[in-house]
């Protein structure tokens, strides 16, 4: 195990750092790093390098290559930079890469090197040109700083939601800064930049002066400054050689240094880790890297090339022409088992499982060291962690070899933090492979979650290995392969080169019915590439067909959208296609297309009773629907008009509608209506009253009422009431006017066609019991029981009924009789009854 | 009375939840209004409340959105401004929006919707509270209210089980049921693997069986309805119930432990009962008398307060029923019946042709005069031109000119139609039952085409044998099917069946009386091949009456439930009656 820890440099009396080789590059670079703008992505981000041209004096005749890279070296794309002067490239969380040019115009390019987009940091930015520029992150997305020639900042803390503000100036500033960072507290960005010994805060409401606690005295200028991946560190080159690292809110010094070293850095970095022991900053020269923190001395590395730091979260990666490697301070549960001679629980377990391998007893001895001080747990987990900070994966293995040999001596060792890291291991070994390119540790990982990783993979075009690993740790479909299908397909329709058949088999082949894949997601991605056709034979597979509509009306096939809309059933989407379809179509083709579709039109109809009202008649007409046209104007001659004239009119228009729909009745029907209008209309004018909308019963009534004896028979026969309705009607009024003298006449004017039970009935309701009894005798012989005990003459209607021998009239009587005033009709009848029975 | 369920009938299923969904949602939904401080009721006259900030829980209509539009236009005039949001129940139509953009509000007002489509009113009965489903889709043939539908039976599916049986008869039912299915496919995964609690679902449209609805009821709560009409499970007794000058506003169901031993009765027992039962109470309250102090303490404090409660609703349910028997003696109500039953068995036509003029003769009732001119019609499958003629015109002479509207309303549903002269029966039959067919093709088509549907009800009458044939009295103190809600003259259409069809678990050897309601291709039964259901889970029911019910059929199948040990739970668009059938046809004068 010795040779295990040589790369292990002690700094101070607490922490080891070690550097290890990730890939060995074998980009093919034309140029030095030094003579390019340089820019990594982060958490094993690819790196892009732009040839800086304009930095020297010869100005640029030849047009300069932007060239992307993975972290393992493989090209991705390289394309020629025809666009203005770049002051620096970065790369924002979503690993699109952002390119400032000297006129603050900032070009967005993907991965692949495709344009996306750009913008621009404003007016004062182009007038007085950048100067200066840095990409930061914070928790909004990625920010972009900006010093103009004016010597004045301007930023952005979200690109993708850009708001620019412009800080306030430095009071008496009169050259460029020495150095400058973006700094991200309290969620708001602030500037921190030095001039000659003084130091400056900006936020964006003042500037003010601040100093470094403690800092050593004879400063004159900084020279280079660092803050910490996660914003809480601060690291302060000066001109005396002399490093000053503290908090980035300046109010604690942490420590400081002096390296001796008078010429100015070219990069400073942070290297620490999530609860790391030291706080130790890198720093980079021409050919020598440093790592100082708090100890006396520091450790010192010989750079053979031209090298390039990234800070990560854990550590600093470093690369150059023709390695990759990655510095960082040994994790603890490493630094406890590989120590050198170190008896800490996992040290002890992973030489156990050694010796067991070699049959040797010592293996117990081990063990039972181990178990002695209860620490068998501690062991195992000791080992499982270590496994997760291993780069080589025969460590790895032999790591968890020995945590699995432990587990066996535990009764109750749960066994998912064994098994969740077997699976992230292989996750990142697979991504770590040269091929891939993308170098993550396991805190790395974890930090940065398995579903920006799958996006991540995705954004590579590694479609495979993204399903492979969904697959793998079993990731619900809609999270993990269907949205990686999606994706590929989406990718798939902007093969401009490959037929639109083709291209819409091959993604219904890969998608199939896959749950939580949206075809019309993905034809609306063809859609946008200017594939119409591609984009219709999609939405052919997408099985719901009221998301396929949306997208037809913005292709302009609304028809088709339309028929799609009803297929779904959904009559809210029918509506919006309607009305789409109103503002498209003249309104001659709308209606031929509501035609074909019933359930469009009868939706249409409702909404035009209520909003519309000519269009439905329109709509009527077009279809020579000459029923609904006629009922149509019978609603306006009594909702829309308001005088007798109009009213007539719409009427006559009914009645015309009416014929030619061959509704005789209802356009003779309408000819009366006009007809009573008018007369109601004239009985107003004539006699005084309300007639007018009344019923012919309740008009011919009404005029009965009024004593118009003359008048309601001369209606009657204009409109040829029956005589039933004439004979009830009469009988009602009168008996309401309790004119009883009338009532008798009419009822001998002629034998009644409703009979006399009625009047009798009618009178009763007056309470009229002297009238009812004249009519009673009239009645006719099957209904004279009923108006006799109508008029309460039970004994008369006893002896009827007996005379009819009717047994069902016999009970209403005998029902009728009470009291003791009937006893003796009772006794009667049950008398007739029992003689009835005997026959 | 009110005979017990069979021992091993199964559970109904818990409704509270549904009340409590709705009821966070709306909470949910209110707060973000901060502090709601008054409720008003939605009417065509402007706000008075001087908040700062107006809220509309309304039904997505059309109406409804102009008045919304004419309050917000008032306060711009009057240089107000204030915050509108409006609630939409159950969902939001586009052409809701459409109206305030047009109006030219929609900026000034912010939408939501409140997706409460079920409202439990009794333990077996949820109802959409959707009156106008029935005019919207069998008058005007819009079909917005089928997603509704459809999102309802999904939450019920969701919420109690996947179904494992689903049966169904009618276009909107097949709609109504295919919808839903679609959504069930595009969230699968939730109900799988659930065991079922509702073993059968029968959907049904009211169209199939008018004649149901249009009959007179005679059943307790379904007279009730009719007389005093029940809203949204609760009644208001006026004056003349209660015998006080106020009216009484009185909650109908099973919890009302009086009224729940009667509403299922016909009518003639259920004064017998109600005196039975106030002579027990006031034996009840006689045991008083001979208590000593302990006993009396006990008395009071156990026994008194359900007694008290106990004689409050027996004297509101006494009051209801002499106030039904005041007004149904006066309207000859005992001729009314033996026309209708006439009508049902098909004799005597002339007479009760004859009957119906001098109905509408003497100006009784628009809506009864409607009701019995459409009985006549369904029944005797549309009436002889002549008769068609006459008593439309006497309708127009009594009631009014705009009734004309009223007629072509009818006739497009099917309710009011004219014999085709000339056609044989089995040829117009059999050119009905072709275009059915050629119109189940596509999958949504006119079904409203001004051609009359035959209703056939005699021979389907004949087939299902609807009317009893009974020697002597038919006992209606203990009745031997479901016609005792009709006196045991008729036996209800719509709950016929669906005992056949529960009978056969399919709609086989039913195919005649299928192709009779026009129906060739509107039946359909699925069955879920998993057959995992328990068997107690099979013998609860869910019908779905689409389009509305009535009290009666609820009676009716709940006493088929008691018979044959299922358990019933009805799901209705809406509560009906003949009245509100009648009424959402008529065209009136605005």
């Amino acid at each position: 195990m010795d040779c295990y820890t040589a790369n292990w440099n002690p700094l101070g009396d607490s922490a080891f750092y070690r550097k290890y080789e990730l890939y060995s590059m074998d980009w093919d670079l034309k140029e030095e790093l030094r003579d390019c703008l340089v820019a990594a992505a982060p958490y094993g981000g690819p790196i892009a390098l732009l040839r800086n041209p304009w930095r020297k004096e010869k100005a640029a005749s030849v047009r300069p290559v932007l060239e992307i890279y993975s972290a393992s070296g493989l090209p991705l794309a390289s394309l020629l930079w025809k666009s203005g002067p770049v002051v620096s490239l970065g790369w924002s969380a979503e690993e699109e890469l952002l390119c400032v040019q000297e006129d603050g115009v900032v070009l967005v390019y993907g991965l692949h090197g495709d344009f996306r987009r750009h913008f621009s940091m404003g007016n004062e930015v182009l007038q007085n040109r950048v100067l200066d520029a840095r990409i930061f992150h914070t928790e909004f997305g990625s920010g972009v700083a900006i010093l103009t020639g004016a010597h004045r900042f301007t930023l952005s803390a979200n690109v993708g939601d850009l708001k620019l503000r412009r800080m306030p100036e430095v009071p008496g500033l009169q050259s460029a800064p020495s150095c400058w960072t973006a700094l991200c507290q309290d969620r708001a960005a602030h500037i921190l930049l030095a001039v000659g010994p003084d130091l400056y805060l900006l936020d964006h409401a003042a500037c003010s002066a601040v100093t470094p606690p403690g800092l050593a005295p004879g400063v004159s200028s900084f020279l280079q400054m660092a803050v910490s991946f996660t914003y809480r560190h601060l690291a302060l080159f000066t001109d005396t050689g002399y490093i000053w690292m503290g908090t980035a809110s300046l109010k604690e010094k942490l420590c400081e240094f002096n390296c001796n070293i008078r010429a100015p850095p070219k990069q400073m970095v942070w290297c620490s880790r999530p609860r790391s022991k030291e706080r130790a900053v890198v720093v980079a020269w021409e050919r020598r890297l440093m790592v100082v923190g708090d100890a006396p001395e520091s450790i010192q590395f010989v750079l053979d090339e031209d090298s390039y730091l990234v800070p990560e979260l854990d550590g600093v990666r470093i690369f150059s022409r023709s390695t990759h490697e990655f510095l960082h301070e040994v994790p603890v549960a490493s630094e406890e088992i590989f120590k050198i001679a170190s008896m800490a629980p996992g040290a002890l377990l992973l030489e156990a499982q050694k010796e067991y391998e070699k049959e040797s007893q010592k293996a117990d001895e081990y063990l039972r060291e181990i178990q002695e001080l209860g620490q068998l747990t501690q062991a195992v987990q000791q080992c499982i962690e270590a496994a997760g900070h291993e780069h080589r994966p025969d460590m790895q293995k032999s790591l968890l070899r020995a945590a699995s040999f432990g587990k066996c001596f535990l009764d109750r060792f749960p066994p998912d933090s064994f098994v969740r890291m077997c699976q992230d291991l292989r996750v990142l070994n697979a991504i770590r492979d040269y091929h891939i390119g993308i170098p993550l540790t396991y805190s790395q990982y974890k930090q940065l979650t398995i579903q920006v990783l799958l996006d991540r993979l995705v954004l590579r075009r590694l479609y495979p290995l993204a399903i492979q690993i969904c697959e793998y740790l079993r990731l619900p479909e809609v999270q993990g392969v269907s949205r990686i299908l999606a994706h590929w397909a989406c990718y798939k329709v902007q093969q401009k080169d490959v037929s639109d058949e083709d291209v819409a088999r091959a993604i219904n082949q890969k998608l199939g019915d896959t749950p939580g894949v949206s075809y019309s997601d993905i034809a609306a991605r063809a859609y946008g590439c200017g594939r119409t056709e591609l984009a219709i034979k999609l939405l052919e597979y997408e099985p719901r067909s009221g998301e396929q509509v949306p997208l037809l009306l913005k292709m302009k096939r609304s028809k088709l959208a339309l028929s799609k809309a009803i297929e779904s059933g959904d009559t809210d989407l029918v509506f919006t296609v309607l009305l789409h379809l109103k503002n498209e179509l003249n309104r001659g083709d709308f209606f031929m297309t509501l035609r074909n579709q019933p359930m469009a039109l009868s939706l249409y109809r409702q909404f035009c009773k209520h909003q519309e009202l000519e269009t439905l008649k329109d709509l009527y007409n077009q279809d020579d629907n000459h029923q609904e046209l006629g009922s149509f104007h019978v609603r306006a001659s009594y909702a829309a008009e308001e005088r007798i004239e109009g009213r007539v009119a719409a009427l006559q228009t009914a009645a015309d509608a009416f014929y030619k729909a061959k509704n005789e009745f209802a356009a003779k029907a309408t000819e009366d209506q006009m007809r009573l209008l008018r007369l109601q209309r004239r009985l107003e004018d004539e006699l005084g009253g309300r007639f007018v909308d009344l019923s012919l019963h309740d008009t011919v009534t009404t005029l009965v009422l009024g004593g118009h004896s003359k008048r309601a028979e001369q209606l009657a026969r204009d409109f040829r009431i029956p005589d039933k309705r004439l004979w009830w009607l009469k009988l009602t009024a009168l008996a309401d006017l309790e004119d009883w003298e009338e009532l008798e006449k009419f009822s001998k004017s002629k034998k009644s066609p409703i009979g006399y039970l009625p009047f009798v009935e009618i009178c009763m309701k007056q309470h009229n019991k002297y009238e009812a009894k004249k009519y009673a005798s009239r009645v006719g012989p099957e209904q004279k029981v009923k108006a006799l005990l109508l008029v309460g003459d039970v004994a008369q209607a006893a002896d009827v009924a007996i005379e009819h021998r009717n047994e069902a009239e016999l009970t209403l009587v005998l029902s009728h009789c009470t009291g003791a005033t009937d006893a003796a009709t009772a006794d009667k009848i049950q008398r007739a009854r029992a003689q009835a029975q005997k026959k | 009375m009110a005979f017990p369920h069979r021992p091993d009938a199964p559970e109904l299923p818990d409704f509270s939840m549904l009340k409590r969904l709705a009821r966070d949602q709306l909470i949910y939904l209110l707060e973000q209004q901060h502090e709601v401080d008054k409720l008003y009721k939605v009417e065509n006259k402007p706000a008075l409340s001087s908040n700062e900030q107006l809220c509309f829980l309304v039904r997505p209509r059309i109406k409804n959105m102009r008045y919304v539009a004419s309050l917000v236009n008032a306060d711009k005039l009057a240089g107000r401004t204030r915050k509108y949001k409006v609630i939409f129940s159950p969902q939001k139509f586009h052409a809701c929006e459409m109206v305030l953009e047009e109006e030219g509000v929609f900026g000034d007002v912010s939408c939501d919707e409140w997706a409460f489509s079920l409202l439990p009113l009794d333990v077996d009965l949820l109802s959409m509270e959707l009156p106008e489903f029935f005019r919207d889709y069998f008058l005007e043939g819009d079909q917005r209210w089928i997603n509704t539908v459809a999102q309802a039976l999904h939450l019920l599916s969701t919420l109690y089980g996947p179904f494992p049986s689903c049966y169904g008869i009618g276009r909107c039912s097949k709609m109504s049921y295919e919808l839903w299915r679609k959504m069930g496919e595009e969230e699968d995964g939730e109900t799988k693997g659930r065991r079922p609690e509702i073993g059968h679902i029968f959907l049904l449209d009211r169209d199939v069986d008018f004649v149901t609805a249009l009959c007179s009821q005679v059943v307790y709560e379904g007279l009730v309805d009719d007389t005093f009409r029940i809203k949204c499970g609760s009644v208001d007794f006026g004056p003349e119930v209660t015998s006080s000058d106020r009216s009484l506003k009185v909650l109908l169901n099973a919890e009302d432990k009086v009224f729940n031993e009667i509403r299922n009765e016909h009518f003639s027992n259920v004064f017998g009962f109600l005196s039975q039962k106030a002579r027990n109470l006031q034996a009840q309250y006689d045991r008083r008398r001979g208590m000593d102090i302990k006993q009396m303490k006990n008395f009071v404090s156990q026994e008194l307060k359900g007694l008290k409660q106990e004689h409050r609703l027996l004297s509101v349910h006494i009051g209801a029923c002499e106030s039904i028997m005041k007004k149904k003696t006066k309207q000859d109500f005992q001729e009314l019946i033996k026309t209708e039953h006439a009508l049902l068995e098909g004799f005597s036509i002339r007479e009760s042709t004859s009957y119906i003029e001098e109905h509408i003769d003497r100006q009784v009732s628009p809506i009864e005069s409607l009701r019995l001119m459409c009985l006549l019609s369904i029944t005797e499958n549309g009436l002889i031109p002549k008769e068609y003629r006459s008593l439309k015109t006497q309708y127009l002479q009594s009631y009014g000119p705009e009734h004309l509207l009223t007629f072509s309303n009818l006739r497009r549903a099917g309710l009011l139609t004219e014999q085709a002269p000339g056609d044989t029966l089995t040829a117009v039959e059999s050119k009905v039952s072709k275009l059915v067919t050629d119109k189940a093709a596509g999958k949504i088509t006119d079904a409203f085409s001004s051609l009359a549907k035959r209703s056939n009800f005699r021979a389907i009458s004949k087939k299902l044998n609807l009317i009893p044939r009974v020697d002597g009295e038919y006992d209606l103190k203990v009745p031997r099917d479901m016609a005792y809600v009709f006196s045991g003259a008729y036996v209800p259409l719509s709950c016929r069946l669906i005992e056949q069809v529960l009978e056969r678990r399919s709609w086989q050897g039913l195919d005649e009386v299928v192709r009779l309601l026009n129906c060739g291709e509107l039946a359909f039964t699925d069955m879920t091949k998993e057959d995992k259901a328990s068997s107690e889970s099979l013998r609860l029911i869910l019908v779905v009456f689409l389009g509305g019910c009535t009290f009666s059929e609820i009676s009716a199948l709940r006493f088929l439930g008691r018979e044959k040990g299922y358990r019933f739970i009805f799901l209705t668009t809406a509560v009906t009656n003949s009245a509100r059938l009648m009424e959402a046809m008529s065209e009136v004068k605005a």
